[in-house]
């Protein structure tokens, strides 16, 4: 057996997620580097979102502010923004940070490619200057408009939630018109949406369309079902939502602006609204009915329908087989058996009765742990034992149980049969 | 009680039977006894990665004490127990951890990770049609024992 040229420890790979002993050669694996461009990828639409944030400033309402995170990859933390006023506040300020850039180094030397990508995962200071010019000119515009309300709201009632709010505002500079639902601007939409997978119809904001992506993309914090009219439990927001179970994000929100022009419902409102079903056509058909997708062309459409009717046996068998449907590496382990074995039970489910029953001597394929040559060679020796042990035992079998009788002399038996004799 | 989620086999048709119907996936086999403390830490470790695994493997118990697969305790010199034989397309996969046996595994995991590694290290050599694979486990988590050589 071949040892390997150097032992290295074994280490665990981020990227790849898998052990591996290669030590520094991992990172130049093709199938790391692979793994490695989509990672990194991820990370950035991630980070859009957040510049998208940067360039942007919007206020961020309290409950809105547990699905407002963002993992980031590099530092292995989770950013929760909680206890700000600003929309991605924190992330803005982490991915700033001098840390961040460290953990972002010491990453791509250990992993990845060079380090002319480093600007990609980090925001400098003069936007994060910017960026905070711009929420004070926000949070100050909010400051005015909220005192006039606020006043109003004093000679009503001495509501603790009131109290609260006022003590709140002197305290934070910028702090956002959080309990008056009525002061929301119409630009100022995105924290609205409720997680990665819908959004809200009505919103034309160029942006929006990676926000999805930003937010919380656990979507157990919500249990959105399809049927339109329900309310959902514990939705807090103020604008209405379109389910959709599509996972295809980018193409369900272009269908379902479309759909959702002519079904929107008052802003205010708590629930989701319908989608009429008389956009859907019901002689193109849908997912359930097995119709083709919309995006496949008639001319395409008409090819992929000749190509799934054609019965070609080894394709359908593939496709049974969970997982792989590609043609498999035909220099596997035991291709060729596979590829007879597949043969055999599909003529067996035909019906057409073959040798199925399998020999009792048969034994698979097996190194042995003390054989030195080959593994045929391995199990002739085996089967060679077995007949020697066979043998011996029939042997024992066949040969007549010895009587045992006590030793009795030549002269005892002389003298017996003298005896006997005489 | 993990024998109740993954499948015995006591019969040597049934061994062959599941070691034929497999294709394109890796077979677990572990050889041991459900009372066995050894076996059952084992067992344990296996009845909850088998749905980590479940697309590119497959886990059986064979109980040792059957009198039909002592043929197979023959063949495959299982002299400790839990020992763990892993097949590919009815080949025997062999695997390189360090000890003196390569045809086996000897002995339980120590985590959920080492076996889903193991399998997986499996799987990729096997895709690759290599019949012997480096063990991934570390070897402070890899369990020591003694070979006999014919009771030597």
């Amino acid at each position: 057996m071949k040892e390997p040229s150097k032992k290295s420890e074994i280490e665990y790979c981020k990227v790849c997620r898998l052990h591996h002993d290669h030590g520094s050669r991992h990172k130049y694996f093709p199938r790391h580097k692979d793994l490695l461009s989509t990672f990194l990828d991820r990370f950035r639409t991630k980070i859009a979102d957040v510049r998208f944030f940067l360039k942007n400033p919007s206020v961020l309402r309290p409950q809105e502010q547990s699905q407002n995170r963002v993992w980031c990859v590099f530092c292995d933390e989770d950013i929760v923004e909680l206890g700000s006023s600003f929309a991605c506040s924190k992330a803005i300020n982490h991915f700033a940070s001098s840390d961040h850039l460290k953990n972002v180094k010491q990453f791509l030397s250990k992993n990845g490619p060079a380090m002319d990508c480093i600007d990609d995962f980090r925001i400098s200071e003069a936007n994060v200057a910017t960026w905070r010019r711009k929420c004070q000119s926000l949070g100050s515009e909010d400051a005015s408009s909220f005192k006039g309300s606020c006043e109003q709201l004093s000679g009503t009632s001495n509501d603790i939630h009131n109290k609260l709010a006022f003590k709140t505002m002197d305290k934070i500079e910028n702090v956002p018109a959080q309990l008056i639902n009525s002061h929301h601007s119409s630009d100022v939409l995105p924290l609205q949406y409720n997680t990665n997978k819908y959004q809200i119809s009505h919103s034309e904001l160029p942006g929006v369309a990676h926000y999805g992506s930003y937010l919380n993309m656990d979507s157990s914090h919500l249990p959105l079902h399809t049927d339109p009219p329900s309310n959902l439990p514990g939705n807090g927001f103020g604008k209405h939502v379109i389910p959709s179970r599509s996972k295809d994000y980018p193409s369900s929100q272009d269908q379902e602006r479309k759909q959702i022009k002519g079904s929107y419902s008052s802003p205010g409102e708590v629930g989701m609204t319908s989608i009429s079903s008389s956009h859907s056509s019901d002689a193109c058909g849908n997912v359930h009915s097995g119709a083709p997708p919309p995006w496949l062309d008639a001319n395409d459409g008409n090819s992929s329908n000749v190509q799934l009717n054609q019965s070609d046996m080894s394709s359908s068998f593939q496709a049974k087989i969970p997982g792989n449907t590609r043609k498999l590496n035909p220099n596997r382990v035991g291709a060729a058996w596979a590829e007879k074995r597949k043969i055999e039970i599909e003529m067996e489910k035909r019906g057409q009765t073959m040798n199925s029953k399998v020999d009792a001597e048969w034994l698979p394929n097996f190194g042995r742990v003390w054989q030195s040559g080959t593994r045929k060679e391995s199990r002739k020796e085996f089967e060679k034992e077995k007949r020697k042990l066979v043998k011996t035992e029939s042997i024992s079998t066949e040969s007549e149980p010895v009587k045992i009788q006590p030793y009795i002399s030549k002269r005892a038996r002389r003298e017996t049969g003298e005896n006997g004799s005489g | 009680m993990s024998s109740f989620l993954l499948k015995t086999l006591t019969k040597k048709e049934e061994i062959d039977r599941i070691i034929r119907d497999t294709i394109d996936e890796v077979l677990v086999l572990r050889f041991g006894r459900c009372t066995d403390t050894v076996c059952l830490q084992h067992d344990d470790i296996l009845a909850k990665s088998v749905t980590d695994v479940s697309k590119f493997a497959k886990v059986a118990l064979v109980d040792v004490d059957s009198e039909d697969v002592q043929v197979y305790v023959k063949y495959f010199d299982i002299t400790w127990f839990p020992s763990t034989v892993f097949f590919f397309n009815a080949h025997h996969m062999k695997l390189d951890s360090g000890t003196a046996d390569h045809t086996k595994w000897v002995g339980a995991f120590h985590i959920k990770q080492d076996f889903i590694d193991v399998v997986e290290a499996i799987y990729r050599g096997a895709m690759k049609g290599k019949m012997i694979v480096q063990c991934p486990v570390p070897p402070e988590r890899i369990p020591k024992y003694q070979l006999l050589y014919k009771d030597v």
